[in-house]
Formats: structure tokens, sequence, C-alpha cells
């Protein structure tokens, strides 16, 4: 009789943008709702309406309240309100028929259609580049503004429950090449269907930092950033590169962060049936901390201070010769592990070496080349995780091991490889050297799109924040005025969860703090003159050899200490985001060199070129000074001065 | 001691500097043992003085005398005076210096070898004056010889000085020529032998007269090697006298009748560049160069030459040729034999499409590095580059136009894979249905579980194999129930365990599930049973069913690795064509560690990895393993740093220098190039100084090889780094020079 098929819509389209799909949701929320309306006004159907709300079921969306509904509605679709059992979608679409199936189809894909015309139609009109009605809806008071702005959108896609009325629509308009066209079109509607329905998905709970979750659906086809894409519309953080999505297995006491391009799915289908593995939505710096300070882990037998004054330059360099290159370079690490022997207790020294293709020991006896190196695994078969507190469970040397593993295997087992390090940092550089060897370039370029992500994110919050109270006003991003509305200041709540984004932004990585242009006058952010390097590269070469060397201003910059990396609490559950201003003192390394770079390169120039041989020594002398007084901090509040600045005249 | 930083002004100030010595010498007598210089080269001072002081009208004839001498005296250690003569004499100080002591100009006679008159025809006898230009006298020659013929390449050599005359502008008097000077007027450009990495040997026309970096640029534009900077010649290996029967059966490829081309060679004609395209020989050349050749048999590998230490390989680096000067400036005569090697280890743009003999090449020197171990590698890596190898071959032998390429194809290409597409498209409704009557293989196998403390063994049931699982039942007849046991193959592991002779075909297989590994063997009852199911086994291990399309091919593959072990190693010649030993794919420690039968299964486990490889694309994953060794691209030299009292090794890699221990071998200090300031060769202690950011300085002389070809070296991989950023695909051949050529540059 009456049953929203929510669940199997939202089922069926995750293939769609979270944009799309919660559009959608708004407009199956509303056909449920006018049924659910005549229901109530039909005077004898009271109760059966009551018996409606008693017998639902998760999956079957009811609502119990008219004037609430709608924001209720948006609620549950977006924390479905049922325990995380697995699900797979074939069992949910065997129950239905099959027309009911062809009548499914044809629903989505006329509305889709509607989203992708209005949304064209709003791109033409506002030339706003891409105004997503519900992530700013989603926003932090959603409430009265969702509810003042349905209202209009909904003539727009009246509810339409028939699929005769929609698939003509769906038909070419050419008659001679309908029939055909239609023809192909029903074979590719068919395909499409039964494509969908072998497609495996699954319902998860993913643990938030303040130990709260979220309930979310991920399909076979769906990576991790997809997944983490999702997972930022749905929390409103900052989208920094660090955030990692964590798998924990408490009878291992293994973790581990997924990488970007990785399956959910497959790691999920693995769990057993009684598992109590979790997900974790977490901040991770060590997953991409090989790209942001490349020096730690390529040059690690340099003494520690030498790598703090890295230039960005020769960053850059090192990522291009390790990971541009024809091949991945694999830091090259070894030094003596414990590892724990197969079905004892006790843990033995042994020499290891890290080459691209395994990790090797030394056997004894034995010297360290190539060829009497015994191979200890290979990477092809097993994941790495991190073990903790293996001290106590395994009594292990110390807390930072890290294991190896086949992803499927869940519990103790002879297969299992324990490793021990000495300290965290050696842990790190071995688990982040493996990764790279698993995973070569993939992970360069995960990481690669996570910035753009998270840049064009900050971007999009910058741009997009002032205009919420107003743009919602039309969810469909059909009015012009919506493109490029920002009358009127921005109401509190945004102007506090804009300014909390840049302050996470400028704590996080070195990429995603490029300045963030205010709003509205385009500001792009400085992209290194491209001569730079060049020159840079001539450092070598005669002329630029009489230029003094600029490292002091460098050096008062606070690099990212590594150490301060390794410190950082081992265990997976920080606390909740703290207020931007403690977060400062907290966790995060300080701020790393601010991208403009024209600070140091004054303080070169006034230095004219002496012999350098001479000159290097000197320069400190000079520009400490010089340097010491601004540092860091300063430049820190100069920018949040000029971003309030920017904002007032709004 | 000058910086090769500042390349321009101070090479320019280096080039003068030891003139005017020259000059305060013989105008002042100063004693010699001032100059801190080596014998040899006090020997000139000291001849010179003598002129000078002897007596000046005689001058010419002295001089003469002198360079005699000197002549004599470089032929026994010509490298390393030959930087000082040249500047002695060549610099404009000295001529104007001579001018002055000219009283007037008189005709004398000018003898002159031409190789066209024949070997026994004496020298021409050229009557000349100082004033005529070196173009005169190419005239005069020609006129004097009265043969027809284009003398355009041809150019002066000066026998003594060991130098070409190839300004036409310049006087005799410029060049500091009179009547004792012996010159032969020879082509420029003459047939070399060639060897390249893949070990035959071309012969073609080089270029004799420009600087050997100009020369190679020549040869790889006739190979169609592209970026030719990362190339260069190298003495090869004196070979024992016992190998000279061998040496007449050596084949040559003969490439001296291919034109020259100026200018990028664009057009291609049947997949090959058209300069190849004129004879059958020069087609066959071409094959020869873009296709890599079968693998060599182990005997031959066992029997070349192999570095054994450091110190060998060290060795091998002091072969290289100096890139600034002439090949005949070193001595290289017409027909000798050099070899052609990848010498700078940073390979700008690999592109398959234009780059099939450049690959081809580069993959040979990267086995060679391999079987010779010139390059260490673990067992593993062994196994890897074997099983490639013998892909690559297997590839390459089956479509050997697979590298070819020209735009017909590519059109050709693309029109494919748009079929493929559109049958993809039309054919996957098929495929949806057809899932459930997907290829399934059923067959009695024997089972065997170790994890059971029992001691059955094997235990013959039912088995079908459908999907990506393993099921077994009792019997034929009962396979519609339920099975004893389902298993998934995903992601397992899976070996061989194959003995031919003793009818032995077992499958390994570790399935992976939530408790840990399960070990399980199945037997299978003869070959052809044993591929199909460890076929249909390796690709479920991958996820993929029997309906894939790589089935048919595994199967063939697990059969050919079959016989390849049914075959005795003794008759390895008869049936050499089809099948290799697999000796002849590891290095000579492998060969003898391992029998023929145990190494075929461990190659065959790496084997399914890359047994889907395209040709390009095992090419590829070969050298990039390589790439990813962490040896590689290390240049060795033994080296005695400042303030050291032994010899150490001296590694230069792409991006940085390394210490190392030559007792040990340990890695003492790395310095990477982007921390370097400047870099100074002082020639005349030989000694390369450097100096580093945060004034770390080192400064070493060269044991082993020559200090040019280190300073070559660091300079090169710096030119190399700077190309990166060039996206012209000219070469900047001037600044290659500055960086690597030393005083000479210029």
């Amino acid at each position: 009789m009456f049953c929203v098929k929510d669940f199997d819509v939202s089922n069926s389209l995750p293939n769609f943008s979270q944009i799309q799909l919660n559009f959608l949701c708004r407009v199956w929320c509303e056909k449920a709702f006018t049924r659910l309306e005549k229901l109530k006004n039909d005077a004898d159907s009271a109760e059966q309406y009551k018996t409606v709300l008693n017998n639902a079921k998760p999956g079957l969306w009811v609502f119990t309240d008219a004037s609430n509904w709608k924001s209720c509605a948006l609620k549950s679709l977006i924390h479905y309100s049922f325990n995380p059992v697995l699900d797979t979608l074939p069992a949910s679409l065997n129950e239905l028929e099959d027309n009911d199936l062809d009548a499914l189809m044809a629903d989505l894909v006329a509305e889709i259609n509607a989203v992708e015309e209005s949304v064209a139609q709003a791109k033409s009109a506002g030339g706003a580049p891409k105004p997503p009605p519900p992530k700013t809806q989603d926003h932090a008071a959603p409430h009265p503004a969702v509810q003042n702005n349905l209202g209009p959108s909904i003539p727009a896609f009246a509810p339409s429950p028939d699929l005769t009325t929609l698939s003509p629509a769906l038909k070419p308009q050419l008659p001679e090449d309908a029939e055909a066209q239609a023809k192909a079109d029903k074979i590719k509607q068919a395909l499409e269907k039964l494509k969908e329905a072998k497609v495996k998905k699954l319902v998860t709970k993913v643990t938030m930092s303040d130990e709260s979750s979220k309930t979310l659906m991920v399909d076979e086809r769906q990576m991790v950033r997809d997944v983490l894409d999702n997972l930022f519309e749905k929390t409103h953080c900052n989208c920094s590169v660090d955030w990692t999505l964590i798998e924990t297995n408490p009878e291992l006491n293994t973790e581990r962060g997924f990488e970007d391009h990785e399956h959910l799915v497959e790691t999920l289908s693995a769990w057993t049936r009684d598992s109590e593995n979790k997900i974790y939505f977490l901040e991770k710096v060590d997953k991409y901390a090989v790209f942001k300070n490349p020096q730690n882990f390529y040059l690690w037998k340099k003494d520690k201070k030498a790598l703090q004054d890295v230039k960005d330059k020769d960053k850059e360099l090192l990522l291009k010769e390790n990971f541009c290159g024809t091949s991945i370079i694999v830091p090259d690490l070894e030094g003596v592990l414990y590892l724990k022997e197969d079905g004892k207790k006790s843990w033995k020294q042994r020499y290891f070496l890290l080459r691209a293709s395994g990790i090797y020991y030394v056997p004894k006896g034995k010297t360290k080349t190539s060829r009497d190196l015994a191979c200890f695994v290979q990477f092809d078969n097993v994941n790495i995780y991190y073990g903790k507190e293996y001290k106590n469970k395994y009594k292990a040397p110390t807390d930072f091991c890290f294991v190896l593993k086949h992803p499927q295997i869940q519990k103790e087992s002879q297969y299992i490889k324990y490793l021990c390090c000495d300290d965290a940092w050696t842990m790190t550089l071995w688990v982040t050297g493996i990764r790279i060897a698993k995973y070569g370039v993939k992970l360069y370029d995960n990481y690669k799109a996570a910035v753009s992500k998270a840049t064009t994110s900050s971007l999009f919050a910058n741009r997009a924040a002032p205009s919420t109270s107003t743009s919602s006003a039309a969810p469909a991003a059909k009015t012009p005025a919506q493109a490029n509305g920002h009358a009127g200041p921005p109401p509190l709540a945004t102007a506090f969860s804009e300014a909390w984004t840049q302050a996470e932004n400028k704590d996080h990585s070195d990429l995603s703090s490029l300045p963030l242009p205010p709003p509205d006058p385009t500001l792009p952010p400085p992209p290194p003159p491209p001569a730079l390097p060049k020159k840079d590269k001539l450092t070598i070469q005669p002329q630029s050899g009489n230029f003094p060397p600029p490292p002091p201003p460098t050096m008062d910059f606070p690099p990212p200490p590594p150490d301060h990396l390794l410190e950082l609490p081992p265990d997976f559950l920080p606390p909740p985001p703290p207020a931007p201003g403690e977060q400062e003192s907290h966790t995060l390394p300080p701020p790393p060199p601010p991208p403009p770079p024209p600070p140091p390169a004054p303080a070169v120039v006034p230095n004219p070129a002496p012999a350098p041989k001479k000159m290097s020594p000197a320069p400190p002398q000079r520009m400490t000074p010089v340097a010491t007084a601004p540092a860091g901090e300063d430049l820190m509040s100069e920018l949040m001065l000029a971003m309030q600045k920017k904002r007032k005249p709004l | 001691m000058i910086s090769t930083d500042d390349t321009c002004v101070v090479e320019g100030r280096r080039f003068h500097r030891p003139v005017k010595s020259n000059l305060s010498v013989t105008h002042k007598h100063i004693a010699l043992t001032k100059f801190s210089v080596r014998k040899l080269i006090s020997e000139e001072h000291s001849f010179s003085l003598d002129t000078e002081t002897t007596s000046r009208c005689s001058e010419r004839v002295l001089k003469g005398e002198v360079r005699d001498t000197l002549a004599k005296a470089h032929k026994e250690n010509a490298t390393t005076a030959e930087n000082r003569r040249g500047t002695f004499l060549g610099g404009s100080k000295t001529e104007n210096f001579i001018r002055k002591t000219k009283k007037r100009m008189a005709v004398w006679d000018l003898s002159v070898t031409v190789e066209e008159l024949g070997v026994e025809a004496p020298p021409l006898s050229i009557s000349v004056t100082s004033d005529l230009h070196i173009g005169g006298v190419i005239l005069k020659i020609a006129e004097m010889t009265q043969i027809k013929m284009d003398w355009s390449d041809h150019a002066l050599w000066w026998e003594q000085k060991q130098q070409w005359l190839l300004r036409p502008a310049w006087t005799l008097d410029k060049c500091g020529i009179h009547a004792d000077a012996r010159l032969t007027f020879i082509p420029q450009h003459k047939p070399l032998r060639v060897g390249l990495p893949n070990g035959a040997v071309v012969r073609l026309r080089a270029c004799f007269s420009g600087p050997l970096f100009h020369s190679i640029i020549g040869i790889c534009r006739i190979l169609n090697i592209r970026h030719p900077e990362e190339l260069s010649l190298l003495r090869p290996v004196e070979e024992k006298k016992k190998k000279k029967d061998k040496e007449t059966q050596e084949q040559v490829y003969d490439l001296t009748e291919v034109p020259l081309t100026v200018g990028n060679i664009s057009s291609l004609q049947n997949g090959m560049p058209v300069h190849f395209a004129i004879s059958p020989e020069t087609e066959a050349a071409y094959k020869m160069l873009s296709v890599s050749q079968p693998p060599p048999a182990p005997e031959t590998i066992a029997k070349m030459y192999r570095p054994a230490s450091v110190v060998d390989k060290a060795h091998i680096h002091s072969r290289w040729l100096d890139s600034s000067r002439s090949l005949m400036q070193q001595g290289i005569q017409e027909n000798d034999k050099l070899s052609l090697r990848f010498k700078y280890y940073n390979f700008h743009e690999l592109e398959p499409k234009y780059d099939a003999v450049r690959l081809t090449q580069l993959y040979e020197q990267a086995r060679w590095a391999l079987l010779l171990e010139d390059i260490d590698c673990t067992e593993e890596e062994m196994m890897l580059f074997a099983a490639l190898q013998y892909h690559i071959n297997k590839v390459s032998q089956s479509e050997p136009q697979a590298m070819m390429t020209c735009p017909a194809m590519d059109d050709l290409e693309s029109a494919l894979q748009s079929l493929e597409v559109k049958m993809e498209g039309e054919s996957s409704s098929m495929d949806m249905l057809e899932t459930m009557t997907a290829p399934e293989l059923h067959d009695y196998l024997k089972i065997f579980r170790p994890k059971r403390l029992t001691l059955k063994g094997y235990k013959q049931y039912w088995f079908s194999f459908k999907d990506t699982s393993i099921s077994y039942f009792k019997s034929k007849e009962e396979s519609i129930g339920e099975p004893i046991q389902k298993m998934d193959l995903k992601g397992c592991e899976v070996a061989g365990d194959v003995n031919v002779a003793g009818q032995k075909f077992c499958i390994k297989l570790l399935i992976p599930s939530p408790e840990g590994m399960n070990e399980v063997y199945l037997r299978c009852e003869n070959e052809q049973q044993y591929s199909r199911w460890m076929a249909a086994c390796r690709l479920a291990s991958k996820g993929k069913n029997l309906a894939d399309s790589s089935f048919t091919s595994e199967v063939e593959n697990i059969q050919n690795f079959l016989t390849m072990q049914r075959t005795n190693p003794g008759t390895t010649s008869a049936q050499a064509d089809d099948n290799i030993n697999t000796h002849s794919l590891v290095s000579p420690r492998y060969q003898k560690k391992y029998k023929t039968k145990q190494l075929t299964p461990r190659i065959l486990e790496s084997y399914q990895n890359v047994a889907q490889l395209s040709l390009t694309d095992g090419i590829q994953k070969f050298l990039q393993i390589w790439q990813a060794l962490p040896d590689f691209g290390v240049s060795y030299f033994v080296v005695r740093f400042k303030g050291s009292r032994k010899d150490e090794v001296l590694g230069i890699a792409n991006n940085r220098l390394i210490r190392i221990d030559l007792g040990v071998g340990d890695v003492v200090k790395t310095w990477r190039y982007n921390n370097m300031r400047q870099w100074n060769v002082n020639w005349d202690i030989r000694q390369v100084a450097i100096e580093f950011d945060g004034n770390v300085n080192i400064a070493f002389s060269c044991v082993t090889a020559d200090c040019k070809i280190v300073h070559e070296y660091i300079g090169g991989y710096i030119f190399m780094s700077t190309r990166a950023r060039e996206q012209s695909d000219t070469l900047n051949e001037e600044m290659f020079h500055k960086l690597t050529g030393g005083h000479e540059a210029l």
C-alpha cells in the first residue's frame, strides 16, 4: 500500500554525486509526505496512519510531524537510522518486482535529468562555477533555510509516481529513429540495471573523532577518496589532506589508514560476521607526511638539524626525483628491527633492509650485499598495519610495532608478521617506506588529488559561505540571483565556520594553506614564478655562486619539526576538535613557512654578492635580527587581519 | 683553480694563463723548478726555453725539433700532455709573439699526405707562404691531386700536433704551421665499428673531427636514438687472444651506406626511419636495433668478462672517451671498435612511440648489466628479471612488428581499440546473460590439506571450478548437492610444484581466511589437467573467472614452461628456437646455485605477474625495476680524498655523490647535487674540489680514471638535470661543453 522506497533509491544511486543524491532524497520525501498527508486527511484512516507508524521498518520513512518533516527527512536520510547491519542491495532488489524496478529506474533518470537541467540553467544564468544547493543546505543551521526553500522548488519537480508520465520525456523526438533508439535505450537501461544489481553495496558505520558515528552506504566501485568526499560534506570539516579512513581490529590491536585509491567494500567484506572492527574518520598527519616533508624520509640519515632547513625547492626536487621518474624510488631504509618469531613469544633482532621488491634481512654470517639478502616478505599479498600496545599484548620490546598480513586475516595466525621498532620515528619511516614500495606512484597521485580537493573546497567554502542564507533560497539553483548572491552580511554561524576552516587550514598542510582568496575579489594564490626554479638550478653555476646563501631567514621560520610528527599520540582517538584558538597550541605542527616567499627574498637582495666562501659564514649575524622579529606568528596574525579586513566591507 | 661554474669567463682565463706563463719563461729565462707542474710539462718548457736561447733566427727549424721531441713524449703520455700543448701554441698571444719574431714573408714547402693517392704515394709538396689560409691550402691540394671528387668532407690533420685544422680562414701562420709540419688530407667522416648495448656491432660513418659529443649525436641520429647526450663511447675491454678466431665470425651490420641526414628524422617507412629502408641489409640492421636479442647461451654469459669488485667496475669507467675532443685526437683510427653505451642514467622522456631503438638498447644494457653482475640484485628480483626477459623475448618473437610505429599503425591501433570498445558494449549484454553459463572446470583431483594432523595424504574428490572458487564433492554423482567444501580463491597465493619426469603435478594454494592462511595441495593427473587448473587458480587469485580472455594464453604459458622443464639441459641446442634454457636468463651466480629445473618453477612464479604485459610494457617494467634497484645508476671511481691515506670509492649517480669505503663497501657519506655550490678541477695536480652548502668542502684526486672523466660525469649530470625544464627538443650543445669541457671548452 504505502511504501516509500527511499532506502532503495539511495541504494541504487551511489554513483551519483552527493548533490544529486541529496536532491533526490528531498523529492522522494516530498512524495512520501503528499501520500502521508492524504492518509492523514482521510478521516477514517487515522487508525491506519498509526499502524503505519508502528510498523515502520528501517528503510521506510515515516514522518510524524508535518511541520517538521522536511528537516526530519533530511536528517534521517543522511544518518540512516538503523543499525549498521551489513546489507547488500541484491537482497533488497530481489524483493522488488521487475516492473517496480522499471518504474524506479525511469523515475530516477527523469529526475536526474531535471536536476542536471536546472544546474545547467543556473550556470548559464549566474555564471557561478558550481552552486550545489545541497551542500549549502547541509550547513550548520539548515532547518529554517530548508523549510523556507523547499516549498518553491516542489512545483518544478512535481511528484511523479507514475512512470508513464515521465518515460515519454526520455524518448527522443525524432520519429524515424525513435523506435530503434527506444530499443537501444531499453537495452541500455536493462544493462545498467543488471550491472547495478550486481554491484555490491554495504552499509557501514563510521566513527568520528568524538566517538559519534555516521552511517553511510558504500558501493563496490567507490574508492576511499569518494567516501572521504562524502564524509567531508556530511561533517563540514575542513577538507585537509590528512583526513583518513582508518580500520581498526580490536582482536589484533591493529590499525591501518586506507589509501585513497582503495575500495572500502573490499576490506569490509573481509570482516567476519561478528567482527568488532571499526572504521574511523580521523586526521592523520603521517598519511601524506612524506609528500610534505620528503627529506625526512629520503634523507633520514642526515642529522635532524640539516633536515629542518631544507628549502621548498629541494623538497620539490626530492619529490620529482623519487616520484616523477620512470620508476618510483623507495627510501633506502635499513636497520635492526625486532621480529616476533612464529608462534613464540620472543622477539628476535634482525637487520632488515627495504627494497622496492620487498623487505629483506641479512642472514646470519652474511653481508648486506644484495645477493646475500634473504627475502622476508614481498608486498603483493600483504598490507601494512600499525600494532597498538604490543608491549602488553605480545610482550614486544617497545610499543612501536607494525604488522604485515593478508588483508583477509582477521585473527591471530602464524601468517601474520610482527615487527617492532626502537622508536616511533623508525616505525613511521618503515611504514611509510613500505607504503611507497607497495603503492608506488598511486600514493603520489592520491596526494595530489587530495590537495586539489582541499584547496578547491577551502576556496569554495570561502566563496560559498557568505551566500548561504540567501542562496539556499533556491536549492534547485535556478534563480540567477542565487548564483552571485552575496547580498547582505553573512550570518554569524557561517562567519564563524569560515574562520574555523581558515584557522584549520593554516595549521595543516603546507599546500592547503595557500592564501585563501577572499570571497569576492579574486586573488589567485600566487604561484611561484616559473622562472624561479631555473634560476635556482643554476646555483651550481658561477653567477649564483656569488649569491650569499639565504639560509638564515628560512631557518627562523619554524619548519615542521619531524619529531613533532612522531610524538603524535599513537591512539587513534584524538579529542574532539577544540576551539580554533586552542587548536594551535595543541596537536598540530607549527605553521609551515608561509607560502608567499617575499620575506626571505628581500633579505637576500641587500647583500650583493661578495665572494661566496668568505661570505657564507657572515650572513647569519646580519640577518638574524631582521628575520627573528616577524617570524611565523606575525605573518599569521597579519593574514588573519587581512582576512578580517576583507570580510568587513561585506 | 678554475671554477667550472663560470665556464665562460673562467675558462677563458684559464685558457690564457698557461700561455702567459710560457712566455714569461721564455723571456725571463726563469728556472723551471718554479713550476709545480708535472715532469712532462716541464720538459716542454725546457725545450722551448732552449730554442729561444740558442738562436733566434733558426727558430723555425728548432721549433720543429722541439715538436718532434714533444710528439714522442706525447706518444708516451698522449692524453695528459694534450691539453698543455693545445694551450701552449693555440693562444693569440703566442701568435703575436711569433709574428713579431718573423722578418718577412717567404715561400716554403708544405708536405701533405693525401690518402686518395694511395698508401705508397709520396706526400705532396705544396709551396705556400705563411699568410696563406687553410682554405687556400686545401684548394691547392685538390688541384694538385688532379682527382675529381667531392673533397668537401676532407680536412687537414696535423699529425705531430694531433690536431685538426678546421678553420679555412686561418692562415698557416695563425695555426702555427711551419715547414716541418707534416699534414694529412683526410675525410672527416670515417667508418667506425660501434658495439651496441645488445652486443651487436654496427659499422657506420662517424665524425672524426668534431668533439666526441658531436660525433655521438651523429651516430645516434643514424641509429635513431633520441637524446644522444645520455650516451657516450668507451674503449671496449681488451679481448683475450684466443678469441681471435671468434672475432672473424662476428657479424657486423654495415650502415656506412646510410645517408647522413640532417635534422630530425620524422618520416617513417614501413615503421622504420626512411634511411633504413634503402636496402634489405639495413632493414635487417634496424630490426636488430629495435628488437631485443634472444637470450644468450648460458656459456656465453659465463665466458664474458664480469667485474668482480667495485674496483673492477671503477676500471670500466676509466675507459670513457673524452667528450670534448675528437675521435682522431684520442687516437681512434678508422674501423676501430668502440662501445656505445648509455652513460648518464637519467633517461629523459622515454616515449615508446619514438624510442623503439632507444628503449630496446636501454633494455639490453640493463639486461647485460644484470646478467654480468654489474649491478647486484636479490634472488627474488633476479627471478622477476628472468621472467620479464622470457616474456619480452617471447612477445618480440611472436609480434616483431609491435614495436614499429607509423601513423598508419597508430590509426589502425585506435581503430582497433574503438572496435574493441564497441564489441564490449555489444557483447556485454550477452556476457551478462551468459554469466550463468560461464565456463567451469570439472575433474577428479586429489586434495591434501597438511593443516590437519592426519597422515592421510592425498584423497580423491570430484572438483568443480566455478567463478573464482573451487568446490569439491565426494563423487561426480553427488555434485548436485552441497559440496564438502567451497574455497574462494580470491587473493590467494598460487604456486606450482611440478616434476615432469616424476609425473608430479601439484598446485599449492594458500587461501586466506580470517583465521589465517589455509594450505591446500591439489594434485593433477597430467600436464593438460594441471595447466588448466593452474591457470584457473591463477586467474581466480586475481579475482578473474574462467571467462576471462587471458585464460587460454595462461594455459599455454604454463604448458610452455612445462616443456621447458621436460627437455633435458643437455639438448639445449636442439630446441633452442622454441624454448629457452632458463639458465640464460639469470646471472652466473644463480646458474651455479640452481639447476634449470629448480629455476623454472621459480621463474614461472614471477612470470604469472607479468605474463599479460605487452612488449613495450614489459620492457618498461624491466627498466623500472632496474631503476628501482638501490645500486642503480652509480658509476664508480677509485679516488683518494684529501687528507685521507687510503683509496676510497666515489660513486657518481644522477642526483648525488657517494663516498664508499673500499674495503667494506659501506656508504660513508652522500652529497646531493642540489646542495652543491661549485666544483673546481685543478688540472695541474689533477684534483677535483667540490663545495657544498653549509661550507662543506671536499677534494679528491682520481686514481683509476682521469679526472677529466670524473669532471665530465658530474658536469654531465648537472646538464641532464637542467634538461627537464626545457621543453624544446633542441640540445644545448654549448651548455654541455661548458659543464663538461673543463679548460678545453670553447
